[in-house]
């Protein structure tokens, strides 16, 4: 077993409202949370609300109303060198070719061309796009194109992956190989992952642990530990109860 | 594929159709004044003859060039001064707000209304004319640089930040690539500008240029002159805007170079 009790991350009373001159609007209140060495933690919570705020101040693109952050032990603000984002929407550029796209964070930190190239191919292997190095984007299947996604934010090896519900705008059947797909690759190149979700099933289905959010402002309700051995079979009773008991804790979301 | 095939086919004959009917036209209408409107033949056979003896000194292609060259020099200044203009004021809003009012008053007015202050500045020289075409060519490639600048998916920009790129970087790897088929968009649009524009200067006072050769058709009462003058405008502005599109699946593979 490998061992999963070192803190790699951690959040403490993070809030952020957003204010307008008619009314303040709350978005994340409160979230405290510690992230584990190579743990996969996966954050649900119902609808629009306050989710991908909480992923996109963990990954210094909002800035947090108060609060704060710890990455090993160290107070950070801002982007972390140390964290690689997968997209909502796979964010690839068009005019890159897949091997382009995934190299595109090494070239941005000046990584000699045949060095970057070495390390692109090794991730495109890994994440099962060998073949496909010189495709471009609109060439590619939505479950590619979060392949790629994927393989990019692999490439600056990276300690934290954050991943804001990567399979989202994924049809049901390449959604639930996509989620096959990710805990392969998790399990071949062990990162501590925070994976931000709207669905039940598939936060059973990945995660180490799961933090239950309530829906807006987002708040932690409850923590979750799913006991099932991995792969989950979806229709084992336990895993349906185990959905069953989150769902009922679920906030409607409108 | 045999569907395929059959398309083309009717693609072709429709070309052909409309066609011949347009120089059926043009033949019958001018049975009755042909001094008015000479028939295609009379055109063709002037336009042999043009082909043989130069005017005024210049032969044919040598007064295509002319003007070719005028257009091209003139699309290269907009270009040099439209794309870096737009992308800081695509990315800036105070240099937006500091130019656009400028811009926007000066956009509306036609190159053509500034032929009689330029002929008091410059004279009727040969920068007359590429200053005149390049008033008309700058507009759209500024205008289509701003738009494709402002277009950027904000969610490209944040991959740029995730990375910490450089602002430098930013505008290197993602803005202006992002922006490129909407800047070649308004380069097109700029070659058709300019090939207006120039015929005008070129009608203004001139010794070479298809323009030249239309006012000097009007001045001999050469109305096939004409004709031909004005065939060969519509001829080698068709054949600009092949070239261009050639180029832009040069220059963006990943729009057009899809299966």
């Amino acid at each position: 077993m490998e061992d999963k009790s070192r803190v790699k991350m951690s959040l403490r009373n993070i809030s952020k409202s957003y204010y307008s001159r008619k009314e303040t609007q709350e978005a994340v209140r409160d979230v405290s949370f510690d992230v584990m060495e190579n743990e996969f933690l996966v954050l649900l919570g119902p609808g629009q609300c306050g989710k991908t705020v909480l992923l996109n101040i963990i990954a210094g693109l909002e800035e947090p109303t108060t609060g704060k952050m710890l990455y090993e032990g160290k107070e950070f603000t801002g982007v972390n060198d140390g964290f690689g984002l997968v997209f909502q929407k796979t964010a690839l550029m068009d005019w890159k070719t897949v091997i382009e796209n995934v190299e595109f964070g090494l070239k941005i930190k000046h990584t000699d061309k045949q060095k970057r190239r070495e390390i692109a191919e090794k991730y495109i292997d890994l994440v099962g796009l060998k073949g496909f190095e010189n495709s471009y984007p609109r060439q590619l299947s939505g479950g590619m194109k979060q392949r790629t996604g994927i393989a990019r934010a692999y490439s600056t090896n990276p300690g934290v992956l954050l991943m804001d519900e990567p399979f989202g705008a994924l049809d049901a059947q390449t959604r639930y190989m996509m989620e096959n797909e990710i805990l392969r690759i998790w399990n071949e190149d062990k990162r501590t992952i925070v994976f931000v979700t709207n669905n039940i099933e598939e936060a059973v289905t990945l995660g180490d642990r799961i933090i239950l959010l309530s829906s807006c402002p987002a708040e932690v309700k409850q923590i979750y530990v799913p006991n099932l051995p991995r792969p989950r079979d979806n229709m084992s009773p336990e895993f349906l109860a185990f959905r069953e008991m989150i769902e009922k804790n679920t906030d409607m979301a409108l | 594929m045999k569907q395929k095939q059959k398309e083309m086919l009717v693609t072709v004959a429709f070309t052909l159709l409309s066609l011949s009917l347009f120089l059926l036209l043009w033949s019958i209408l001018s049975i009755n004044n042909p001094d008015f409107l000479p028939s295609p033949l009379t055109c063709i056979k002037k336009f042999q003859a043009m082909l043989g003896r130069p005017i005024s000194k210049v032969s044919l292609g040598g007064h295509i060039l002319a003007s070719l060259k005028r257009v091209l020099l003139a699309v290269l200044c907009a270009t040099i001064i439209g794309i870096p203009l737009g992308l800081a004021m695509g990315w800036s809003k105070k240099i937006n707000a500091f130019v656009s009012p400028i811009f926007e008053f000066l956009r509306p007015i036609p190159p053509i209304a500034w032929i009689p202050l330029v002929i008091l500045w410059f004279g009727v020289g040969e920068f007359s004319k590429v200053f005149l075409v390049t008033l008309g060519a700058y507009v759209p490639i500024l205008m289509n640089t701003i738009t494709g600048v402002k277009m950027v998916p904000p969610v490209l920009l944040n991959v740029g930040k995730i990375y910490k790129a450089s602002s430098v970087q930013i505008l290197k790897e993602i803005v202006l690539p992002a922006a490129l088929p909407a800047i070649f968009a308004g380069l097109k649009t700029a070659v058709s500008c300019g090939w207006m524009v120039v015929l005008a200067a070129e009608m203004m006072a001139s010794k070479s240029g298809v323009g030249f050769l239309i006012t000097r058709g009007m001045e001999a009462y050469d109305v096939a002159m004409i004709i031909v003058g004005m065939c060969i405008i519509g001829v080698v502005g068709y054949l600009i805007s092949i070239c261009l599109s050639f180029l832009e699946r040069r220059l963006c593979p990943w729009k057009t170079n899809l299966e």
